[in-house]
């Protein structure tokens, strides 16, 4: 069941350390096979996301990503091995699992407040549980103020934190991301990493983010999953040691900052 | 306030070359000595309109109520075998052809067919009206619906949204922009319809107006009924303009 985020009652999740809760696995996938045709979209994917944790999977265009994304929150149908969430057979979209797509998802004809609260709508949530959540989201989004403008009113920057907010809504406990800032631009982008950041560290999410800027991922993640393409798969697992809370300045200045970001380069066979 | 001036000297320009066309009229076909039931002068065609208002009034309610009853059935079967064909796979591989051959057929053809099946009273001149009227709709409509972005229908699977709120929550929304266009084609098209079937056979209306007239060489009253038919269509259009307003979300892209 879904906990609805109100203002008396703050998130539970907020100031445990990963440990406070049991290790269960979130997300998991078992030599996951996914093909299109006679084309091999997905081999052999064996990956585990453990409660809590941010991770990235970070690969090329057309690597198999998204689909593997869209897998994990059940939007298409895999051919053989397993894909689970907390242990259950992913066969359908799920309450507890939020969505952020490339596109931002906002309905046009609706104001920022009515597109924000659609999740919550659409699941029936109580009128004022949803009215506590929305207010909150816009105000950690910083779009209060635009709350009853219409999308098209907004930057690009500013939909895409409100498409975030459409995934926030029902407090989910997993967060799925696909290039969620993929067609920002880098300035924009960075910002909202920074926001996206803050966000998790409040919330602790397990996050599934699925990006190919190396520097998006070295700077959020606890964990990068590189992919390769044709076929897609699982190529490569760094560990990001790098010290919590991160903040934007001296985060990407530290000297391991620089080197994780050279290494991925490296496998992905961007740097020489 | 900048605009005002520009828009009152539009305004100015299109009165003027209205009334420069009316005096080209009025004296024209009196300097080339043109027959009157050639082409009477527009102030003969004012004087036949008012003096015969009441039966032009009377004809024009008529006329109108089979434009709208024939418009607004048109809306509701074209709407709903829009959906049908939208959501059926079967209706997009049978009925859609269907309609889009019939669509082909010029349906000024089916007048006489209307009037042996309807008879010569109101109901054949709403089937005409509503047969063209009726296949723009259903077009626009199912445009409207397939024209429904990917991306939000994955998000509303997304979040798990039941085939009825997407309806109402997505696909509705989406289509009427379309749905729309579709009717400012539709509307002038059902007046149409109308008069061309109380031309072909009627009893009352400003077709059969303009059938006694032309009998009768009243032709400034036949010029009369005209003006009064595209008057009443363009009134009709705006009406369909104004509804337009409330989509506002035609064309937008977020």
């Amino acid at each position: 069941m879904v906990s609805t985020a109100t203002a008396e009652a703050p998130q539970s999740g907020k100031g445990l350390s990963p440990a406070a809760e049991p290790a269960v696995n979130h997300i998991e996938a078992h030599g996951l096979n996914k093909t299109f045709g006679s084309f091999k979209a997905l081999e052999d994917i064996d990956f585990a996301i453990r409660n809590q944790e941010f991770v990235s999977v970070l690969g090329p265009s057309g690597c198999g990503k998204s689909t593997l994304l869209r897998i994990v929150a059940g939007l298409i149908p895999y051919e053989s091995g397993s894909a689970t969430i907390k242990g259950e057979m992913v066969r359908a979209p799920r309450p507890d699992v939020g969505v952020v797509f490339q596109t931002n998802n906002m309905l046009p004809w609706l104001t920022v407040r009515r597109n924000v609260e659609l999740g919550a709508r659409i699941r029936n949530m109580p009128a004022d549980a949803r009215d506590a959540a929305v207010d909150k989201i816009l105000d950690v989004l910083s779009l209060t103020k635009f709350a009853d403008a219409h999308p098209h009113q907004l930057s690009g920057g500013m939909r895409q934190r409100a498409s975030i907010g459409q995934a926030l809504v029902l407090d989910p406990q997993i967060l799925l991301m696909d290039e969620p800032f993929g067609a920002l631009d880098a300035l924009t982008r960075d910002k909202l990493n920074v926001e996206l950041l803050r966000i998790w560290q409040e919330s602790r999410k397990t996050v599934m983010l699925i990006t190919h800027s190396i520097a998006e991922a070295v700077f959020l993640s606890d964990r990068v999953l590189v992919m390769a393409d044709r076929p897609g798969k699982i190529v490569e697992e760094v560990t990001i040691d790098l010290p919590r809370p991160r903040n934007a300045a001296t985060t990407r200045a530290m000297p391991k900052f620089g080197e994780y970001v050279a290494y991925l380069g490296k496998v992905m066979g961007v740097a020489s | 306030m900048p605009g005002v001036s520009s828009r009152l000297a539009a305004y100015s320009q299109v009165v003027l070359f209205f009334g420069a066309f009316l005096l080209f009229w009025e004296y024209g076909v009196r300097y080339f000595e043109v027959k009157s039931y050639i082409l009477p002068p527009i102030s003969a065609i004012a004087v036949a309109v008012w003096e015969a208002r009441s039966e032009i009034f009377e004809n024009s309610m008529y006329t109108l109520a089979e434009v709208l009853i024939g418009f607004g059935a048109a809306v509701v079967v074209g709407v709903m075998l829009g959906m049908v064909v939208y959501v059926s796979p079967f209706a997009q591989r049978t009925i859609y052809p269907l309609v889009t051959a019939l669509q082909t057929t010029p349906k000024s053809a089916l007048a006489p067919l209307m009037i042996v099946w309807f008879g010569y009273g109101f109901i054949s001149k709403v089937a005409m009206a509503f047969l063209f009227a009726f296949f723009p709709i259903v077009v626009a409509t199912l445009g409207g619906f397939a024209g429904t972005a990917k991306n939000l229908e994955e998000h509303f699977r997304a979040l798990n949204a039941g085939p009825w709120r997407t309806f109402t929550t997505l696909r509705l929304p989406s289509a009427l922009p379309s749905f729309i266009d579709g009717c400012r084609v539709a509307m002038p098209l059902a007046m149409i319809g109308a008069i061309i079937g109380e031309l072909v056979g009627s009893e009352r209306g400003l077709g059969n107006l303009i059938m006694l007239g032309t009998a009768s060489t009243r032709t400034d009253l036949v010029f009369g009924c005209i003006i009064v038919i595209t008057l009443i269509s363009l009134a009709l259009y705006a009406l369909i303009e104004f509804a337009a307003k409330s989509v506002w979300w035609r064309g937008i892209q977020v």
